[in-house]
């Protein structure tokens, strides 16, 4: 049994009035990758900014490698392994895109030059070598999304996660993404993906976690999750791809 | 001393209910046009000046003039919303930061304009009320209340309702109260969000001149005083939280309290360094302010 | 900063360098010495302002707290001059940190008001305070020898210049800012602690302003409130830097020898309309938000350069033309 790297225990969040999580746990093992999928609003990226760091949760544990991390702020987390992309990207707009990904590498290389050239073999696996001097505002949206992914992953990180990194592109560069994911997987990573595009959870994840309203509703291989009843119900009304 | 307490604590409240229509304008701006105003004990000036010169030419009392300078400066205020929002809308990446330089701009020019029309002199604005005083003898106790500041707690609670009402009870406020939540949402919805905040800040300007007039008959005024009122509105809406409107008359009455707790009881000259250092203390302890409800 | 730009700039150090030589006057190397002093405070403004996006209108009181203590240490303790300086830059420094922790945590909108607040706060204090002399200020023994200030000024300006050139665009340091700058969230996910780099960033700017100041309380051998603690610094500082351009070193350094030059000029004509000068700063500054945001140097080197030192673009939502796949 691998060991397990994350683990999330009875988390719940409540903003105000609204109770944005409510008792979710799962495991994520190493090496796995884990898909987080459910309606919108479901409380898939309060979930993510619980387990990075960006948000206490009202109640329950986030273990990360053993360690509680719980209420840890996102450069503790950063440090100790933990990568993640935003929904909505996060570019530091007015800076090169070789700037972005080496300030990302100081983490690890604290001078300069080091990250810089580390930076460099990022942008080279991600796909954006051809574009290190550009504004990072120039980017188009799929350069974007995948600037997300270069700049996690110079954190070296060993817990990835990913929120929607492939929704809004289109199915080429889609499948370019889905590509990279399964490569940094095959080099060790753990990966918990949020996506909302069915088919690309279905085939890289090897489980699959399903939110509706706050509550876990189902959880395990994608082919038994996508029978559930109850997960097909949550999803009536919405499109699945 | 402990007889003076009752005093200390009156004068207070009455001026703390002052710095509550200076802070709520300002408030107001922030949450709906995410600015803050730097120019606001400027416009506080202006209208005190304009009051000053009305008074000065008709002989009438300045009292009599707060709707005329309030409208006048709801004028002002809506004319130069738009160049404000031309100047946050810009390419850089930071609207509320280049508002913010803008602002600062605008106020360096508007003292600038007023130490050159008005000068280097101070004046004081009069009333019918200026020169009387309420007297209150009661088993011991010795309470002198200058009728005028009790005017001008009187207005400031009529400001308070009357922006409370507007808020609350009219589709202006609602919509008002939607943009400041969020913008977005709210023009989806077609409101407009351009002519409202024009509006708001037309409201704000033209409340603080109004307010002007009345510290003009309370205090003396001079073309530079509008620095210490902008810092007090902006200690005023820290404390209660930036944004959070509630929570405005509570900060606006500590610091009268402590102002007027200084004047009475220690050393006048001290009374900013105290204010600072108690916001200064406040501000490591709760960032949100007092109610932990700010932005 | 381009090759050709650290060219102009060397040349422009040259050419201050021998200025003495080439000119006996007095009066000139007097403007010419106050010149540096305004280049000083004007980058040290933007390294807090344009690096790292925090507006700090109270950086006229760093400017006076080194002022006041050179003064104090030489007067009441009888330091020498090489001695109080660095210990009023010492003092701005501390005053940062003291002054950033509690207000650095908030939006830089409230630092901005939290920070002139401040700053009449220390001027209040100067007010009352015996051993700063009250209103009536101090005066040092007076050193009178222009070349002396003149190569003083000319040394910390350049070594100043020379060392956050090296800090804020060639290591790490620099970066860590610039990021905080774009997107502090965003930067926290990338192991960045911003309150850490924010302090850090404004005992930077704090520190050379407060050495400046320091030099300036020998020079002219009087200070008080008003001259040293007043809003007139920080206001000036401000415009130089916005009007030169935000962000980069140039920037306020083109726009201090510019707005200097113009302030010059008017006081040397105008001197009965000093209050006109109030107006036309706040125009220029409110001008140069609406109509220059990237200041002079961003209209001089319009050459998109890419991201060195220009304004942050808004993102795109749309991805606009062709595009590479992937």
């Amino acid at each position: 049994m691998r060991p397990v790297i994350l683990k999330v225990e009875g988390v719940s969040k409540r903003f105000g009035g609204l109770l944005a999580l409510d008792d979710v746990s799962f495991e994520v093992r190493q090496n796995e990758i884990v898909g987080l999928i459910g309606p919108n609003g479901a409380g898939k990226t309060t979930l993510f900014n619980v387990v990075s760091g960006y948000c206490r949760p009202t109640a329950g544990r986030v273990t990360y490698e053993g360690r509680d991390v719980t209420g840890r702020r996102p450069y503790t987390l950063a440090r100790m392994g933990v990568g993640r992309t935003f929904q909505v990207v996060k570019p530091f707009a007015g800076l090169s895109v070789l700037e972005n990904v080496t300030i990302a590498s100081l983490l690890r290389h604290p001078r300069r030059s080091r990250a810089e050239r580390h930076a460099r073999e990022v942008l080279e696996v991600t796909g954006l070598a051809d574009r290190a001097h550009r504004p990072a505002s120039g980017l188009t949206l799929a350069g974007r999304k995948r600037l997300e992914i270069a700049k996690a992953l110079a954190l070296e990180p060993r817990l990835l996660l990913l929120d929607e990194v492939v929704a809004g592109l289109n199915p080429t560069e889609a499948d370019r993404t889905i590509e990279l994911i399964l490569r940094i997987r095959d080099q060790g990573m753990t990966i918990l993906i949020v996506e909302h595009i069915m088919r690309v959870i279905m085939n890289i994840s090897e489980r699959v976690v399903v939110l509706n309203y706050g509550e876990k509703i189902a959880e395990g291989p994608p082919e038994e999750v996508a029978r559930d009843p109850t997960v097909i119900e949550a999803y009536l009304g919405e499109v699945a791809a | 001393m402990l007889q003076l307490l009752p005093q200390a604590i009156v004068d207070g409240l009455l001026i703390g209910g002052i710095y509550i229509t200076v802070a709520l304008g300002f408030s107001l701006a922030f949450g709906v046009m995410h600015i803050i105003d730097f120019a606001v004990g400027e416009w506080i000036m202006l209208g005190a000046f304009l009051g000053y010169y009305l008074t000065q030419w008709t002989g009438a009392d300045a009292l009599v003039f707060l709707p005329v300078v309030f409208v006048v400066f709801l004028g002002v205020g809506y004319a130069i919303q738009p160049i404000i929002h031309r100047a946050i809308s810009g390419r850089r990446g930071n609207p509320v930061l280049m508002g913010l330089v803008f602002t600062f701009g605008l106020m360096l020019a508007i003292r600038g304009l007023g130490l050159t029309v008005f000068g280097f002199y101070s004046h004081s604005l009069s009333s019918i009320l200026s020169a009387k005083s309420v007297f209150l003898e009661k088993g011991g106790l010795f309470l002198t209340v200058p009728v005028i500041r009790l005017t001008g707690f009187v207005y400031a609670l009529v400001i308070m309702a009357a922006l409370y009402w507007i808020l609350k009870k009219t589709d202006f406020g609602l919509a008002v109260r939607a943009l400041s939540q969020n913008r977005e949402a709210a023009g989806l919805m077609g409101i407009n969000a351009r002519r409202i905040s024009s509006w708001v800040y037309g409201i704000h300007v033209g409340v603080s001149a109004m307010t002007g007039v009345i510290i003009g008959c309370i205090f003396t005024i001079s073309a530079q005083m509008g620095g210490d009122y902008t810092i007090l509105a902006f200690f005023v809406v820290v404390l209660a939280g930036m944004g959070y409107l509630a929570g405005v008359p509570w900060a606006a009455f500590l610091l009268g309290l402590v102002q007027s707790f200084f004047l009475i009881f220690g050393n006048p000259s001290y009374t900013m360094l105290a204010v600072f250092v108690i916001l200064y203390i406040i501000l490591l302890i709760s960032p949100k302010g007092l109610f932990a409800k700010g932005v | 900063m381009g090759r050709k730009t650290m060219v102009g700039v060397a040349g422009l150090g040259l050419a201050f360098a021998v200025l003495p030589l080439v000119s006996q006057d007095t009066f000139v190397l007097r403007v010419a010495t106050e010149a540096l002093m305004w280049i000083g405070l004007a980058i040290s403004w933007d390294v807090l302002g344009g690096y790292t996006g925090y507006l700090n209108f109270g950086h006229g009181a760093f400017f006076g707290l080194g002022a006041y203590t050179t003064a104090i240490l030489m007067m009441k303790a009888g330091w020498p001059f090489w001695a109080s300086l660095p210990a009023g830059g010492l003092v701005a420094g501390l005053g940062a940190v003291v002054a950033g922790i509690p207000t650095l945590r908030l939006k830089g909108a409230y630092f901005a008001i939290a920070t002139w607040a401040m700053s009449r706060a220390v001027q209040q204090l100067a007010l009352v305070l015996e051993v700063t002399g009250g209103p009536d200020g101090m005066r040092l023994p007076p050193f009178l020898n222009p070349q002396f200030f003149f190569y003083l000024m000319l040394a910390l300006v350049a070594v100043l210049f020379v060392t956050l050139w090296f800090l804020l665009e060639r290591s790490s340091f620099g970066l860590k800012v610039k990021a905080i700058r774009e997107d502090e969230e965003g930067a926290m996910a990338l192991g960045l602690k911003p309150t850490v780099i924010k302090v850090q960033s404004f005992v930077l700017s704090a520190t050379p302003a407060g050495i400046l100041g320091g030099v300036y309380a020998y020079w002219i051998t009087f200070i008080d409130p008003a001259s040293v603690l007043g809003d007139l610094v920080t206001d000036q500082s401000v415009v130089m830097a916005v009007f030169g351009g935000l962000g980069t070193l140039v920037g306020p350094l083109i726009g201090a020898i510019l707005v200097f030059a113009f302030k010059t000029v008017f006081w040397a004509y105008l001197a009965d309309f000093q209050v006109l000068y109030l107006i036309i700063l706040g125009v220029m500054i409110a001008g140069s938000v609406v109509f220059l945001p990237d200041g002079v140097v961003g209209l001089v080197f319009r050459t998109a350069r890419g991201a060195k030192g220009a304004p942050p673009e808004r993102p795109a939502e749309e991805p606009a033309g062709r595009e590479a796949v992937g």
